[in-house]
């Protein structure tokens, strides 16, 4: 597998860990100076926003109390494509950008004999990763959720 | 013995006073909503949005009051002015983006100027009628500019650089008036030194609006939140006083949050506001739909835009100081969205919450009770806060919010305005 190809291996593979609450398998993907972020644009305010953030361990630590929270269960599944893949000329790093539509698939969140199997776009944007790579295989180092959607309604206690 | 009820006892009134419960309909009545519109929101002051979102001369904002569309601009003399966002010609909404600045010219019109994209009628930052295309040919000397100006709604800035509007003329009361004292508690915190706004998301739910004030205004539902039963739930906590003023606005007082005791959190002492102690955590209530909760580092804002019976816009904002450096501000926007953010821990558990109510109260649904009867006291888990904001909603309405059906009657005994 070439470098490139690494680089999308790790993204489809995150996407597909989340999907499935994977959570210790996605963060297994990640270096341990990882950080993680969800970030939107605000026209109202015009400004830059950071909706969530967190390192590897602040991540992992969010995740394992995520059943001493109340939340909706309602599942996310994102669908990704990579645009583009960047490797620096000594192929130890890399960035890529990627289109991410994320659907939930309503479980418990409104009123589940009516709602419950509805799926909606919950939200669109795009993801700006970072990698480092060695031996073949792309370690996130660095992951921007960057939000075109704001009207979150509800949110979500989830990594996108 | 405990037992289930049948219809009769289900729906028969609980064994409290009438100031102890509503009726569900209040929640869901379609006619209710558009009364509270025309007696209740179109009478009172609402703050609209924080004076840094529009920060420089001819910046624009625009919002929404009870249907109404409103244009906030800021003229050349640094003042804010509100204005309904409607063209006087064809009644076509003038400014259709969130916010920006009329230094650049629109495809329609000049730079400095509201256009109406429709007809390129312009108006100043001031509302005045600067410009009317064709005028003479069409209009002879029938109609002028100084006939034709924008609608000026009263507009303050106050409470930390929020900018509060009302749609009502004949108001006669200050926003300082209007808040009666409730917000003296904060004021030392939020006018020492320029406030901005960092944060900003909206959610759209399917419930009335008074259902997510009422969770801003009682903290029983901490039982909702593991965050807060673990860096909360000890005697200083549940001490805390609610405390009501008048036109139904309320506090809730004061406590030293454990944020330590929440794992991955840490405490927030080394980035406060002025005057407020490391950690503490006031909130205020205003009546009828607006949120102040400053929170060891970061103050919160949310602003309920009633949409129907069962369905609110809250817009939720977070602030720092506009000084702050980057590592402060950044550490600010962390600890806001950590809990109150889109993904934060406490915030989709309310936003939940609130939805599961407005699922079980729909339009025409058996009406119940909804129980406001607890007493400790005036504190924490006491729910005189909402009992406080009902009366008020029952005077503002001339409806029994126990009975809709029937007209207010002022409580005979007399009772403490947090009674």
């Amino acid at each position: 597998m070439s470098n490139a190809d690494a680089v999308r291996d790790s993204i489809y593979r995150s996407c597909m860990y989340k999907d499935d609450m994977k959570w210790q398998e996605w963060l297994d993907l990640c270096d341990e100076d990882f950080q993680y972020s969800i970030t939107a644009y605000s026209p109202e305010i015009r400004n830059d926003m950071i909706y969530l953030s967190g390192d590897r361990e602040e991540m992992r630590g969010m995740m394992k109390m995520l059943p001493k929270h109340n939340t909706d269960h309602s599942p996310l599944k994102r669908h990704c494509s990579v645009y583009a893949v960047d490797l620096e000329d000594d192929g130890s790093m890399a960035t890529a950008v990627s289109s991410v539509v994320v659907y939930q698939t309503q479980l418990d969140g409104i009123n589940s004999h009516v709602d419950a199997g509805e799926s909606k776009v919950f939200l669109v944007g795009r993801y700006f990763d970072k990698f480092r790579i060695s031996d073949g295989v792309a370690k996130f180092v660095e992951r921007e959720v960057k939000l075109d959607t704001r009207k979150l309604d509800k949110g979500s206690h989830y990594p996108i | 013995m405990a037992r289930s009820r049948n219809h009769e006892q289900w729906t028969s009134p609980p064994p409290f006073t009438q100031e102890e419960y509503v009726d569900s309909r209040i929640y869901s009545d379609q006619d209710i909503f558009e009364e509270e519109l025309e007696k209740i929101f179109k009478k009172s002051w609402i703050p609209v949005c924080h004076e840094s979102e529009l920060p420089e001369p001819y910046d624009f904002r625009t919002t929404t009051i009870a249907k109404e569309p409103i244009i906030l601009t800021r003229a050349k003399d640094g003042k804010v002015r509100a204005f309904l966002n409607v063209c006087p010609h064809r009644g076509n909404m003038l400014e259709r983006a969130p916010s920006g600045s009329f230094l650049d010219g629109s495809p329609s019109g000049n730079p400095r100027h509201i256009t109406c994209m429709f007809h390129a009628w312009q108006f100043d930052m001031k509302g005045r009628c600067v410009y009317i295309s064709r005028q003479e040919e069409g209009y002879q000397d029938r109609l002028k500019k100084s006939q034709m100006g924008l609608r000026e709604l009263k507009c303050e800035v106050y409470f930390g650089g929020f900018v509060w509007v009302t749609l009502n003329d004949q108001i006669d009361m200050t926003v300082e008036e209007w808040s009666a004292g409730s917000l003296e508690v904060l004021k030392p915190s939020l006018d020492e030194e320029p406030l901005e706004v960092f944060h900003y998301h909206k959610a759209i739910i399917p419930c009335n609006y008074k259902l997510w004030h009422d969770t801003n205004c009682e903290f029983y539902h901490d039982y909702l939140h593991y965050h807060n039963r673990i860096t909360g739930f000890n005697d200083a906590y549940f001490a805390r006083k609610n405390t009501g003023f008048d036109n139904g606005h309320i506090n809730v007082g004061s406590f030293e949050v454990q944020y330590d005791n929440y794992e991955g959190s840490h405490s927030r002492e080394e980035i406060s506001f002025p005057h407020l102690p490391p950690n503490h955590w006031y909130m205020i209530d205003m009546f009828p739909g607006v949120n102040f909760n400053l929170r060891g580092s970061s103050l919160r804002c949310d602003i309920m835009t009633p949409l129907g019976p069962n369905e609110v816009m809250i817009e939720f904002r977070g602030l720092g100081l506009k000084n702050d450096d980057a590592v402060t501000r950044r550490s600010r926007i962390d600890h806001h969205n950590s809990i109150w953010g889109p993904f934060g821990r406490n915030l989709h558990e309310d936003l939940l919450a609130v939805t599961g109510q407005g699922s079980a109260m729909n339009p025409r649904a058996e009406n119940r009770q909804i129980l406001h009867g607890r007493h400790e006291n005036e504190t924490i888990h006491d729910e005189n806060g909402m009992r406080h904001f009902y009366e008020e909603w029952g005077r503002w309405m001339d409806r029994m919010p126990s009975n809709p059906d029937k007209p207010f009657v002022e409580r005979t005994t007399a009772t403490s305005a947090t009674g």
